[in-house]
Protein backbone atom coordinates (compact mmCIF):
# COMPACT_ATOMS: atom_id res chain seq x y z
CA UNK A 1 0.00 0.00 0.00
CA UNK A 2 1.58 3.34 -0.67
CA UNK A 3 0.53 6.19 1.52
CA UNK A 4 0.70 9.70 0.84
CA UNK A 5 1.39 11.50 4.12
CA UNK A 6 0.47 15.41 4.58
CA UNK A 7 2.02 17.30 7.18
CA UNK A 8 0.54 20.68 8.31
CA UNK A 9 2.36 21.23 11.61
CA UNK A 10 5.88 22.30 12.21
CA UNK A 11 5.27 20.04 15.78
CA UNK A 12 3.90 16.92 14.81
CA UNK A 13 3.76 13.52 16.55
CA UNK A 14 5.04 10.78 14.27
CA UNK A 15 3.83 8.13 16.35
CA UNK A 16 0.87 7.10 14.10
CA UNK A 17 3.52 5.98 11.50
CA UNK A 18 4.42 3.03 13.21
CA UNK A 19 1.18 1.81 12.78
CA UNK A 20 1.30 1.73 9.16
CA UNK A 21 1.79 -1.11 6.83
CA UNK A 22 2.69 0.96 3.77
CA UNK A 23 5.31 -0.32 1.12
CA UNK A 24 5.51 3.01 0.44
CA UNK A 25 5.65 6.27 1.95
CA UNK A 26 5.09 10.06 0.53
CA UNK A 27 5.55 12.57 2.46
CA UNK A 28 3.76 15.78 1.28
CA UNK A 29 4.18 18.91 3.23
CA UNK A 30 2.22 21.90 2.98
CA UNK A 31 1.00 24.68 6.02
CA UNK A 32 3.67 25.24 7.90
CA UNK A 33 4.34 21.72 7.49
CA UNK A 34 6.62 23.32 4.55
CA UNK A 35 9.45 24.47 7.16
CA UNK A 36 10.10 20.92 7.88
CA UNK A 37 12.05 21.05 4.51
CA UNK A 38 14.24 24.57 4.79
CA UNK A 39 14.54 24.48 8.71
CA UNK A 40 17.50 22.79 10.66
CA UNK A 41 17.72 22.05 14.50
CA UNK A 42 21.10 21.80 15.81
CA UNK A 43 22.24 21.15 12.22
CA UNK A 44 19.90 18.02 11.87
CA UNK A 45 17.13 18.02 9.20
CA UNK A 46 13.51 17.60 10.49
CA UNK A 47 12.92 14.41 11.84
CA UNK A 48 10.42 13.94 9.36
CA UNK A 49 13.39 14.19 7.01
CA UNK A 50 15.06 11.23 8.73
CA UNK A 51 11.90 8.70 7.73
CA UNK A 52 12.41 6.42 5.32
CA UNK A 53 10.20 7.89 1.93
CA UNK A 54 10.31 10.44 -0.76
CA UNK A 55 9.77 14.04 0.39
CA UNK A 56 7.25 16.67 -1.25
CA UNK A 57 6.68 20.10 -0.76
CA UNK A 58 3.75 22.74 -1.72
CA UNK A 59 5.79 25.76 -3.54
CA UNK A 60 2.88 28.16 -2.92
CA UNK A 61 2.99 27.38 0.84
CA UNK A 62 6.56 27.61 0.92
CA UNK A 63 6.74 31.28 -1.36
CA UNK A 64 3.96 32.95 0.66
CA UNK A 65 6.18 32.61 3.75
CA UNK A 66 9.36 34.14 2.14
CA UNK A 67 11.18 30.74 1.79
CA UNK A 68 13.84 30.65 -1.19
CA UNK A 69 13.29 27.59 -3.43
CA UNK A 70 17.14 27.07 -3.04
CA UNK A 71 17.15 26.35 0.28
CA UNK A 72 14.61 23.49 0.26
CA UNK A 73 16.60 20.77 1.43
CA UNK A 74 17.91 18.08 -1.63
CA UNK A 75 15.81 15.60 -0.10
CA UNK A 76 12.55 17.31 -1.03
CA UNK A 77 10.95 17.71 -3.76
CA UNK A 78 9.03 21.44 -4.54
CA UNK A 79 5.42 20.44 -6.17
CA UNK A 80 2.47 22.40 -7.04
CA UNK A 81 -1.31 22.26 -6.74
CA UNK A 82 -1.32 20.40 -9.65
CA UNK A 83 1.72 18.12 -8.97
CA UNK A 84 -0.36 17.54 -5.98
CA UNK A 85 -3.04 16.73 -7.58
CA UNK A 86 -1.12 14.13 -9.75
CA UNK A 87 0.23 12.39 -6.88
CA UNK A 88 -2.87 12.05 -4.97
CA UNK A 89 -4.64 10.10 -7.90
CA UNK A 90 -1.39 8.37 -10.10
CA UNK A 91 1.01 8.05 -7.14
CA UNK A 92 -0.04 7.03 -3.84
CA UNK A 93 -3.78 5.13 -3.01
CA UNK A 94 -3.92 5.93 0.34
CA UNK A 95 -4.18 9.94 2.14
CA UNK A 96 -3.41 10.57 5.98
CA UNK A 97 -3.17 14.02 7.28
CA UNK A 98 -0.78 14.04 10.16
CA UNK A 99 -0.96 16.37 13.16
CA UNK B 1 -10.38 10.90 -14.07
CA UNK B 2 -10.82 10.05 -10.51
CA UNK B 3 -12.56 10.96 -7.87
CA UNK B 4 -11.42 12.66 -4.05
CA UNK B 5 -13.75 13.01 -1.34
CA UNK B 6 -12.33 15.85 1.18
CA UNK B 7 -13.66 15.46 5.28
CA UNK B 8 -12.77 18.84 6.60
CA UNK B 9 -13.86 18.42 10.36
CA UNK B 10 -12.26 21.30 12.12
CA UNK B 11 -11.38 23.98 10.08
CA UNK B 12 -12.98 27.44 10.23
CA UNK B 13 -12.13 30.43 7.96
CA UNK B 14 -9.17 31.87 8.63
CA UNK B 15 -7.33 28.88 9.16
CA UNK B 16 -4.30 27.55 6.96
CA UNK B 17 -6.58 23.75 6.65
CA UNK B 18 -9.28 25.16 5.23
CA UNK B 19 -7.50 27.23 2.54
CA UNK B 20 -5.91 24.49 1.73
CA UNK B 21 -8.50 22.45 1.25
CA UNK B 22 -10.30 25.19 -1.28
CA UNK B 23 -6.82 24.99 -3.26
CA UNK B 24 -6.51 21.52 -3.45
CA UNK B 25 -9.98 20.84 -4.88
CA UNK B 26 -10.15 23.72 -7.20
CA UNK B 27 -6.75 22.05 -8.72
CA UNK B 28 -8.37 18.59 -8.97
CA UNK B 29 -11.51 19.93 -10.14
CA UNK B 30 -9.43 22.01 -12.72
CA UNK B 31 -8.19 18.89 -14.00
CA UNK B 32 -11.31 17.07 -14.52
CA UNK B 33 -11.59 15.03 -11.47
CA UNK B 34 -14.70 14.78 -9.39
CA UNK B 35 -14.91 16.14 -5.72
CA UNK B 36 -16.94 16.19 -3.13
CA UNK B 37 -16.39 18.08 0.00
CA UNK B 38 -18.04 17.02 3.81
CA UNK B 39 -17.94 20.02 6.31
CA UNK B 40 -18.46 19.11 10.28
CA UNK B 41 -17.53 19.64 13.52
CA UNK B 42 -16.29 23.53 13.09
CA UNK B 43 -15.63 23.01 9.39
CA UNK B 44 -19.71 22.85 9.65
CA UNK B 45 -19.53 26.96 9.63
CA UNK B 46 -17.76 27.47 6.69
CA UNK B 47 -21.13 27.23 4.57
CA UNK B 48 -22.74 29.89 6.68
CA UNK B 49 -23.85 32.56 3.93
CA UNK B 50 -23.36 36.12 3.93
CA UNK B 51 -19.51 35.78 5.10
CA UNK B 52 -18.17 39.85 4.42
CA UNK B 53 -15.03 40.07 2.25
CA UNK B 54 -12.81 42.10 4.52
CA UNK B 55 -9.32 43.19 2.70
CA UNK B 56 -6.41 41.04 3.84
CA UNK B 57 -8.69 38.23 5.43
CA UNK B 58 -9.30 35.11 4.74
CA UNK B 59 -12.48 34.36 2.84
CA UNK B 60 -14.22 31.39 2.19
CA UNK B 61 -17.89 31.88 0.65
CA UNK B 62 -16.81 32.98 -2.33
CA UNK B 63 -14.45 30.18 -3.23
CA UNK B 64 -16.96 27.78 -2.18
CA UNK B 65 -19.78 29.48 -4.62
CA UNK B 66 -17.06 28.95 -7.14
CA UNK B 67 -16.41 25.13 -5.83
CA UNK B 68 -21.04 24.54 -6.19
CA UNK B 69 -20.75 26.40 -9.94
CA UNK B 70 -17.91 24.14 -11.40
CA UNK B 71 -19.89 20.91 -10.01
CA UNK B 72 -17.96 19.91 -6.90
CA UNK B 73 -20.43 18.33 -4.44
CA UNK B 74 -20.12 20.29 -1.22
CA UNK B 75 -22.16 19.05 2.45
CA UNK B 76 -22.75 20.20 5.95
CA UNK B 77 -23.32 17.89 9.12
CA UNK B 78 -26.88 18.99 9.90
CA UNK B 79 -25.82 17.93 13.45
CA UNK B 80 -22.78 19.70 13.73
CA UNK B 81 -24.62 22.94 11.76
CA UNK B 82 -27.33 23.01 14.61
CA UNK B 83 -25.25 22.54 17.14
CA UNK B 84 -23.98 25.73 16.32
CA UNK B 85 -27.10 27.38 15.75
CA UNK B 86 -26.58 27.49 11.70
CA UNK B 87 -30.04 26.11 10.48
CA UNK B 88 -30.41 25.15 6.96
CA UNK B 89 -31.78 28.23 5.76
CA UNK B 90 -28.12 29.87 6.64
CA UNK B 91 -26.45 27.65 4.53
CA UNK B 92 -24.69 28.71 0.65
CA UNK B 93 -27.14 28.26 -2.27
CA UNK B 94 -26.05 24.59 -3.87
CA UNK B 95 -24.79 22.92 -0.76
CA UNK B 96 -26.14 20.39 0.36
CA UNK B 97 -27.54 19.27 4.21
CA UNK B 98 -27.11 15.67 5.15
CA UNK B 99 -25.93 13.20 7.39
CA UNK B 100 -22.81 11.45 7.99
CA UNK B 101 -24.47 8.61 5.82
CA UNK B 102 -23.74 11.15 2.93
CA UNK B 103 -20.10 11.14 3.53
CA UNK B 104 -19.76 7.20 4.36
CA UNK B 105 -21.34 7.06 0.31
CA UNK B 106 -19.17 9.25 -0.92
CA UNK B 107 -15.90 7.41 0.69
CA UNK B 108 -17.16 4.25 -0.34
CA UNK B 109 -17.39 5.33 -4.07
CA UNK B 110 -14.07 7.84 -4.22
CA UNK B 111 -11.01 6.65 -5.45
CA UNK B 112 -9.58 8.79 -2.59
CA UNK B 113 -10.54 9.62 0.75
CA UNK B 114 -8.59 12.88 2.90
CA UNK B 115 -9.49 13.82 5.81
CA UNK B 116 -8.11 17.45 6.80
CA UNK B 117 -8.77 18.26 10.59
CA UNK B 118 -7.24 19.58 13.31
CA UNK B 119 -7.58 23.35 14.95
Amino acid sequence: MKVAVFVSEYRCNLNPLEYIPAEKLGFILVGNGVYHAVLKENYQDSPILQQKGDFYVLLEDLETRGCETDCINPKVKPVTYDDLVDLIFYEYEKLMWLQ
Amino acid sequence: MGYLTIGCFASLTGSMNYDFLLRLSKAAQRKGHRVSIWFSGNGSSSIKKGQKILKDYSHGEKHLRELISNGVEICVCESCAYARGIMKEDVIEGAKWSAMHWFLSKIYEADRVLLIGGE
